[in-house]
This record gives structure tokens, C-alpha cells and sequence, in this order.
């Protein structure tokens, strides 16, 4: 047990060593993408005002403004400048509204994990007992039925998908049944509390389907591959010839051991759907992370495009760190070096 | 006995299956509508003869004297065979604007009055060659990282190993994003970014099958021999390690048709007047309740075009590998 330990330690140390410069060289990628496009967030604002950027007075201006928002100095000094703040825990403040980016990003985030977390329960809830079912007996028309149509689930676009969604079920040509876009209607803002839950549930009806179905098409099929594999293991052989029923079997031993994978998938999970969700946001006008994310983007908004990339980052390697030791904890037969 | 040679035995198999068969048929039809888009949908006849018996042939041929006719117009008299799309895929017609698919616009017009089955058609050529090219760039990256960290090992095949961690890591489609919209969207660099962010997955595989392959005879043998290092990973063991790589390369092209048109879609993509699929569709998203055709058709031709390859994808990796027959689906990020 104290070599476990020692082994586990180690593990971590060699883990933590890889992630520190994995964040780097992404933060300072993005860092410099940005710096070097043509043209910056101070042109962008002088433009608005045109005649700003002519003359004595404009070149002053420029200059000014540039140093106000540090883009005078040369791209490794603002970069590090960026992660001495950053590791402060000093995010800057938004371009666009002057208001902190932590404020922006804890507005934004709740909303997206609302999202992300029901649609996480929603795919767990319909891919597990999907691959259970379609596992018992593979090759059987059911299970022929449902492979064939969530591959066609797999392979649909999804913000084809969501555009779909709108034009047959939020439109007056068609069926309009669910809001346009938002996650809660302007009415509520008076109303009691079950109201306004009633009314965010069903704004996020079409954006949850959106985001569901392509990842529960990808998890049943992990789901019954896993299954598929422990069914054939020595132990389910053994546990049947010993006069088992066939049921006691797949659910009580071959199941639990199945989840296995699906659960450290879950940690890499949820870094993916974050990314995933920059295009629903965008045509479902749902103020989250992505939508922040993509607004920032197009107004050159470095403080917000760094903290949402740290953010997102931290995130996944995160989510792969848990991942491993999750592996390690619920199965001690895979071996963390191995995995090094 | 006629001896069969590997790649027999895969095409056999392949062969076996139906829906992947169909699917490369599919490919295989998409890429002759991409080639051949100029003379399936042109505004300008093959063949035109004139009141006086004159034969030209003004879609081959430019005719000094015919610059700026219509030919579909009653004016020009005379026999005229137009192509099976008689209209171009940049030529707008304000009084025929959103009109739904009839016979003489067989997929509708768009908000400008174009046709829309020429935009398609043209379409195919962005989304196909995106697909290719990008998947070709990250194929050769990986392949020769992966048989360099595959083939020496040891301290090489650490430091490469620990890299390919790095960049799986990277917010790829947040990269692409930040680096279209500063420097301005081109096709070119939706291929550019896809091609050198992509590679991983490819360099795993290629080290995997190269650590197993390196332990066979016939590899020992070729280095008795004195073969040297290169000549022994491109004679001997890439050819091994092939199938693999198609498998990835395939589901590879889905996923990145399905970003390009994901940044079209977004206005990053291709830029007018060039059409792309995902362009087309983000057009519609105005029109939605007004004109279906804009959202079911492009949106139903990037569908079908991801799902040939993924199905390709698949059956190439059920050839390879007959006894797990499982669904293979590549991670989406």
C-alpha cells in the first residue's frame, strides 16, 4: 500500500510538471495570435470616431490609448504581464464595458453550466440503459436498428440541427411552440419562483436537444462496446456457469464494472461540450461562456478571450488529470506508468 | 492458389459492405459534380447554332461577339443545348428572389435570386477540397512525427510522446476561431489551422502500429541487411501501418467538413461570392420561416457528405479488423 501511494505521488508530480507548460505555451498562443493580427482594439475604437485616427492629435491619441490598455509594450512583456495578474487571480477588466472579467465571466458561466450539466444527465440517462439493452444481445435487429440511426445522429450538423429546430417548432410558418431564443422571457422578471423555472425549462428545451443528441449517439456505442468486452470476461463466464440468472448477471456484475470508462469520460466531458456550445449559444442567443467567448473574439477583448482560454484550459487538462486518476483508482489493474 | 496480397483481403471485406460501398459511391459522385461543376451548371449553352446555321460552342469557347447576351433569353434565336443547371452560381436576379423549387430553379433561389442548385453545386468543390487538403497536411505531420517516435523510441519517442499530450490539449476550435477572425476568414486558413492542429491523433496511431512492427522479423532482417533507418520505414513498415491511418483520415475528413462549415456558417469560412454549404446556411438563418429550401438542402448535403465518410471511416476499420465488429467513432473535441 505504501508503494501504491509513493506510485500515486509520483504519478501526480509528472502530471503537474506536463500541465504547467501545456497552459503556458496555449495562453501564450492565443496571447500572440491576437497581438500580431493586424490591426488592434484602439484602431477599432478610433474608427468609430473616424477623423481620430488622422493627424498630430490622432497619432497622440492612438498612442495614448494603446498605453492605457498596455498594448504599447513589446508581445512577451504583455504576456507576462497577463500571467503575473493571472496568477494573482486578477483577470483585468472587459474593453467592451469597463466592467471586471470576473463579473462578466461568473455572469456567463452559470448559464452555460446549466446547459452543460443537464445535457451531461440527459445523454448518461438515455445512452447507459441504450448500451445495456443493445449489449445483451448484439447483432439483433434492435441493435442493428439503433446503430444505424445513432450514426445518422452522429453525423448530423448541429447547428443545422438547431436552425431546424427553430424553423419547424419556434416559427409562425410552422409550429411555434418553444421562444425564438434567450433563456427567459422579460415577463417573469415580477413572477414566483416556480414561473420562472417553468419559463427557463422551456427556453432550453431546443438548445438541450441540440446539444444532446450527438454526444449520446457517441456515448451508447462506448457504452455497449464496454459492455460488450466485460460480458465476454472470464469472471461473467464463470458467474453464469455457477447458476446465476442471466439478469443477476448483467446488472449487478457485468454493468457495474461497464461504467467504469463512462464515468472518467465524464471528466473529459464536460471541457468539450464547453467548447461545443459556442455555436448553439450563438443561434439560440443564450448569453454564456460560448456566446461571451465569440463577442470577445470579434472585439478583439483580450482580458476576456485570455480568462475564457485559461479558463477553458485549466478545464481540460483538468478534466484529462481526473480523468487518469479516476482510471487508476477504480481499476487498480491499469498501472499509472503505464499510462506515462 | 492465387496468393492475396493485404490489401486484397481489405478491399474483399470492404466490398462486403453495403452501406460503405454506397457511401464511397457517394464520395465518388460528389468529387465528379466538384470537377465537373462549370459545365453542370453554367449560364451559357454547350451548344448554340444560330438562324444561319452557325455551330459555336460558347461554354467551351469564348466568343468575342457573344459577350453579354443572355442566350436564355428569347432574343437569341437558334437551336441551344444548356447544361442541366442553365444558370451560374454568381448571377442574381432581383425580380426571382426566394422563390421556392420549381421547375426552372429545381432547388429554389436564394435572397438574391440566385440559383441555388449552381451554389450548390459549386459548394461541393469548397467542401470537398477543405476535407482533402486539410486531412492531407495533418495525415503527413503525423505520420512522419509518429514513425520518428515510433520507429527510434526511447528518449526521442518521451519527448515526442509529451508534445502530442500538449497539443491534444489545445481549444482547437476556439484557436481556429480567435485566428479567422483577426486575420481575416480565407479558406486557406481554415486548411492551414485545421492541418496543424489536427495531427495527434494521426502520430499516435502511426507510433502504436511502429512499436509493434519493430519487434518482427522481417524489420530485424532489413536492418541485418544494412537497409537504412529511412528506407526501412517507408519500404517495410508504413505500408503496415496504412489501414490505420485510412480509418482516421476518413472520420478525419467528416470532422473537418463539419468545422468548415461550422465557420461558414459563422461568416468565417469562405468569402463571398465563392459559395460554400455552410455559407448558404447561414444565410437562411434570416429567412427561416420563409424560405425552407435554403436550410433543408445544404444543411441535408453536409449531412449526407459526413455520414459517407464516417460510414467509409467505419467499414474500412471493420475490413481491417473483421472480428470487432464495433461502431469506431474518432472523439469529437
Amino acid at each position: 500500500m505504501e508503494g501504491e501511494t509513493r506510485k500515486m505521488m509520483k504519478y501526480v508530480f509528472k502530471r503537474i510538471i506536463l500541465v504547467i507548460p501545456t497552459f503556458l505555451v496555449i495562453t501564450m498562443i492565443t496571447y500572440a495570435i491576437i497581438r500580431l493580427a493586424p490591426g488592434d482594439f484602439v484602431t477599432m475604437k478610433a474608427g468609430l470616431h473616424g477623423e481620430l485616427t488622422r493627424g498630430a492629435l490622432g497619432k497622440q491619441f492612438l498612442e495614448e490609448e494603446r498605453k492605457l490598455y498596455g498594448l504599447d509594450k513589446p508581445i512577451i512583456v504583455g504576456y507576462f504581464d497577463w500571467l503575473w495578474k493571472f496568477i494573482r487571480l486578477d483577470l483585468g477588466t472587459s474593453r467592451e464595458d469597463g466592467r471586471p472579467v470576473a463579473t462578466r465571466i461568473a455572469e456567463a458561466l452559470p448559464v452555460t453550466l446549466l446547459l452543460n450539466i443537464i445535457t451531461i444527465l440527459i445523454t448518461y440517462m438515455i445512452s447507459i440503459p441504450l448500451g445495456i439493452i443493445n449489449s445483451i444481445k448484439p447483432g439483433g435487429l434492435f441493435d442493428r436498428a439503433t446503430s444505424l440511426i445513432l450514426f445518422i445522429l452522429y453525423s448530423l450538423p448541429h447547428f443545422w440541427v438547431a436552425l431546424l429546430l427553430l424553423m419547424f417548432f419556434s416559427s409562425s410558418e410552422y409550429l411555434n411552440i418553444f421562444p425564438l431564443d434567450g433563456i427567459i422571457s422579460d415577463w417573469v422578471e415580477e413572477a414566483d419562483f416556480l414561473t420562472k423555472l417553468a419559463d427557463v425549462a422551456w427556453h432550453l428545451v431546443l438548445p438541450v436537444i441540440t446539444l444532446t443528441y450527438g454526444s449520446f449517439a457517441f456515448l451508447s456505442r462506448y457504452a455497449r462496446a464496454n459492455m460488450l468486452e466485460v460480458i465476454n470476461q472470464q469472471y461473467i463466464i464463470a458467474a453464469r456457469s455457477k447458476g446465476l440468472t442471466f439478469n443477476r448477471v448483467v446488472f449487478l456484475h457485468a454493468f457495474r464494472n461497464s461504467l467504469v470508462p463512462l464515468v472518467t469520460l465524464m471528466a473529459s466531458l464536460l471541457p468539450a461540450l464547453l467548447g461545443g456550445s459556442v455555436i448553439v449559444e450563438k443561434i439560440f442567443s443564450i448569453p454564456g461562456l460560448g456566446r461571451l467567448a465569440f463577442d470577445a473574439i470579434f472585439s478583439r477583448d483580450i482580458p476576456v478571450i485570455m480568462a475564457i482560454t485559461s479558463f477553458s484550459a485549466i478545464l481540460t487538462l483538468g478534466g484529462i488529470f481526473i480523468a487518469d486518476l479516476l482510471y487508476g483508482v477504480v481499476d487498480p489493474r491499469i498501472r499509472l506508468e503505464a499510462k506515462l | 492458389m492465387k496468393s492475396q496480397s493485404y490489401w486484397n483481403v481489405v478491399w474483399e471485406e470492404f466490398r462486403k459492405n453495403r452501406l460503405a460501398m454506397a457511401a464511397l459511391f457517394l464520395i465518388a459522385f460528389l468529387v465528379a459534380i466538384a470537377i465537373f461543376a462549370p459545365i453542370i451548371a453554367n449560364n451559357k449553352p454547350y451548344v448554340y447554332i444560330d438562324e444561319n446555321r452557325n455551330i459555336f460552342f460558347p461554354l467551351f469557347i469564348d466568343y468575342p461577339q457573344f459577350r453579354g447576351i443572355d442566350f436564355r433569353s428569347d432574343e437569341c434565336k437558334g437551336i441551344k443545348i444548356f447544361p442541366p443547371i442553365p444558370y451560374s452560381y454568381s448571377e442574381y436576379n432581383l425580380e426571382e428572389i426566394l422563390m421556392p423549387p420549381d421547375r426552372r430553379h429545381i432547388m429554389g433561389t436564394d435572397e438574391k435570386g440566385r440559383d441555388l442548385a449552381a451554389r450548390m453545386i459549386y459548394g461541393t468543390r469548397v467542401s470537398l477540397l477543405v476535407g482533402f487538403i486539410a486531412v492531407a497536411i495533418y495525415v503527413t505531420i503525423g505520420i512522419i512525427i509518429g514513425s520518428i517516435a515510433g520507429y527510434y523510441g526511447g528518449w526521442v519517442d518521451m519527448i515526442i510522446s509529451r508534445f502530442i499530450e500538449m497539443v491534444i490539449c489545445f481549444p482547437t476550435f476556439f484557436l481556429i476561431l480567435t485566428i479567422l477572425a483577426l486575420w481575416g476568414p480565407s479558406l486557406v486558413s481554415v486548411m492551414v489551422v485545421i492541418g496543424i492542429t489536427g495531427w495527434p491523433s494521426v502520430a499516435r496511431i502511426v507510433r502504436g502500429e511502429f512499436f509493434k512492427l519493430r519487434e518482427f522479423d522481417f524489420i530485424t532482417a532489413s536492418r541485418a541487411i544494412g537497409a537504412r533507418d529511412l528506407s526501412i520505414i517507408i519500404r517495410h513498415m508504413l505500408p503496415n501501418a496504412m489501414a490505420p491511418i485510412l480509418v482516421t483520415a476518413s472520420f478525419g475528413v467528416a470532422s473537418t467538413i463539419l468545422i468548415e462549415s461550422s465557420l461558414s456558417f459563422l461568416g468565417l469560412g469562405v468569402q463571398p461570392p465563392t459559395p460554400s454549404w455552410g455559407q448558404i446556411l447561414s444565410n437562411s438563418n434570416q429567412f427561416l420561416d420563409i424560405a425552407w429550401w435554403m436550410t433543408v438542402i445544404p444543411g441535408f448535403a453536409i449531412f449526407l457528405t459526413i455520414t459517407a465518410y464516417n460510414l467509409i471511416g467505419e467499414g474500412i476499420q471493420e475490413a481491417i479488423d473483421p472480428q470487432k465488429r464495433r461502431l469506431y467513432f474518432a472523439h469529437k473535441n
